[in-house]
């Protein structure tokens, strides 16, 4: 079919992946452990709005569904980017991540997976960090990253949908990366989650809404 | 697991673009044959051709960029044009090509290179000038659709056999030129004249072969060129879900185009196969629409609007 594409000039548009997005619980667990890192609560999907009424209808919809499925606070945004955002927030990971998969699904499920971009979930340090230090395997990991090993409040775990992967992501200041940090938090969560291997499609989404 | 919303593929669009390339096909056919028929040393024909255009494809990013003066550039240099192409590459689930800017007035893209990871795309400060944000990245999802589709790689081998023809055309003229046709030069007996005749024949009508088959070629492949544009048109469309948006940019870009004094204009004719619209617009209209690399705007338009409708009816 390749072949054929390329002779036709073709290309299919892409489905989203949202399978390996279950495996954010088990990571934030691992990150709480082994770095003292948990979900901020906050979380985001961003997606390219299409044109025509039949999308802005189904948008509504799903904002309904969301609102009703409740538990946390909703809100929609859009970005520099011409990106539309739909930022969940919860405390509750397990609860954020179904959210989030709502979302998703019902976008994808009406025919619109081609337009979602990302979900980005949002982690903090945990306060107080004492969670670190009362776990054996905790102190392992804490003095083996030593005192920088604290990731910046502002990190983020990015699911790219059209690859089923994720990556870090860490700002630090205006338009710089900490790639080091972001290097630091793969290796952290490296075992919980499909991480992107291509380093060159780890993407930087500045002024995320997501907080 | 999802529905694929099912925007039909345009199967005329398809059905045409088949066509021209299996007539091109076709016509590489013919010519070999012919040229194995005259018995000419069509390797070294063949071998000089590919030679040729093996370069130009190898070097099409150097080539294409260094005509149009542009210059690589970094995320940290250009955070904006990165920010979008980051995003269209993550939506559309390919690799992110290298990203160029050229310092000319002349609004215009082009995408180039052999294959999706050499490719480099590339935008001119005037049209980043004079688009708007949205506007700009339908634009680079058109030229991301050329590096999808590898339409330099495809037009690269559809001109081959146009750059053959060529080829034959003008060394058939330079030898008929230096020696005269039939070589009469070795002069002789009746004898040698009689096939020298023969030779002379055989010669012109190489001569008028090329010189038609050229122009085959050269039809063919604008016409490939410009069902390439639409197909690109067409995927950029669908990537950002807006039809309407690429619509303006083509407008306000042709527009401008036309109005740009032509001196400037002249000097990027030759790439305009690999551009977003043509430099130079053609006047006329049933002749200079074969001629033309690119679909005239109204048929770029009319495209549009028929995805606009399609993305807007409800599912």
């Amino acid at each position: 079919m390749g072949l054929l594409n390329t002779l036709l000039g073709r290309s299919k548009p892409v489905q989203a992946n949202l399978d390996s997005l279950f495996g954010l619980p088990s990571a934030t667990i691992t990150l709480q452990s082994a770095a003292g890192i948990a979900s901020s609560g906050r979380a985001g999907v961003c997606y390219k709005p299409p044109t025509g009424q039949s999308f802005a209808d189904m948008q509504t919809e799903v904002m309904k569904l969301l609102d009703m499925d409740g538990g946390g606070t909703l809100r929609a945004q859009q970005d520099s980017y011409g990106y539309h955002w739909v930022v969940v927030e919860n405390p509750d990971v397990e609860a954020l991540v179904s959210q989030v998969h709502l979302v998703n699904s019902s976008l994808s499920d009406a025919g619109w997976g081609p337009q979602l971009l990302c979900s980005v979930f949002g982690l903090a340090p945990v306060p107080g960090d004492t969670g670190a230090a009362a776990l054996p395997s905790g102190v392992d990991g804490a003095t083996l990253l030593g005192p920088t090993a604290v990731v910046p409040s502002t990190s983020y775990l990015v699911y790219l949908f059209k690859r089923g992967t994720f990556y870090p992501f860490i700002p630090d200041g205006k338009e710089h990366r900490d790639n080091a940090a972001e290097l630091k938090l793969k290796s952290l969560v490296a075992d919980d989650l499909a991480i992107e291997p291509e380093l060159d499609r780890w993407f930087p989404l500045w002024d995320l809404p997501v907080g | 697991m999802s529905t694929a919303r099912n925007i039909p593929s345009d199967h005329g669009l398809t059905v045409r673009m088949f066509t021209t390339g299996l007539m091109i096909v076709v016509l590489y056919g013919a010519v070999i044959g012919i040229l194995i028929a005259v018995g000419i040393s069509y390797v070294l024909v063949l071998a000089l051709a590919a030679a040729l255009l093996f370069a130009q494809y190898w070097f099409s990013d150097k080539i294409a960029l260094f005509g149009m003066g542009g210059r690589l550039v970094t995320p940290e240099q250009e955070p904006q044009l990165h920010g979008v192409i980051d995003r269209l590459c993550a939506l559309a689930d390919m690799k992110k090509p290298r990203v160029a800017i050229a310092d000319t007035d002349v609004p215009n893209a082009f995408a180039t290179g052999r294959s999706p990871n050499t490719a480099v795309v590339c935008a001119t400060r005037g049209l980043m000038r004079r688009l708007d944000e949205p506007e700009l990245e339908a634009v680079l999802a058109h030229e991301l659709s050329h590096v999808a589709h590898r339409d330099v790689a495809v037009m690269t081998i559809a001109s081959f056999l146009g750059i053959i023809a060529g080829l034959v055309t003008r060394v058939m003229l330079w030898t008929g030129m230096m020696g005269g046709f039939g070589g009469d030069n070795r002069g002789g007996g009746n004898n040698n004249n009689n096939g020298a005749d023969q030779t002379a024949l055989i010669e012109m009508a190489v001569l008028v072969v090329s010189v038609v088959v050229y122009a085959i070629s050269f039809l063919l492949t604008r016409a490939l060129s410009r069902y390439r544009e639409l197909a690109a048109d067409r995927s950029g469309a669908l990537l950002t879900g807006q039809p309407s948006v690429l619509a303006s940019a083509l407008v306000k870009v042709t527009g401008d185009l036309s109005r740009i004094p032509t001196r400037d204009l002249r000097s990027t004719e030759g790439f305009n196969a690999f551009f977003f619209t043509p430099a130079i617009a053609g006047k006329g209209v049933s002749l200079s629409t074969i001629f033309s690399t690119h679909p005239s705007l109204d048929q770029r338009l009319a495209q549009l609007a028929r995805i606009e409708a399609e993305l807007g009816r409800p599912a």
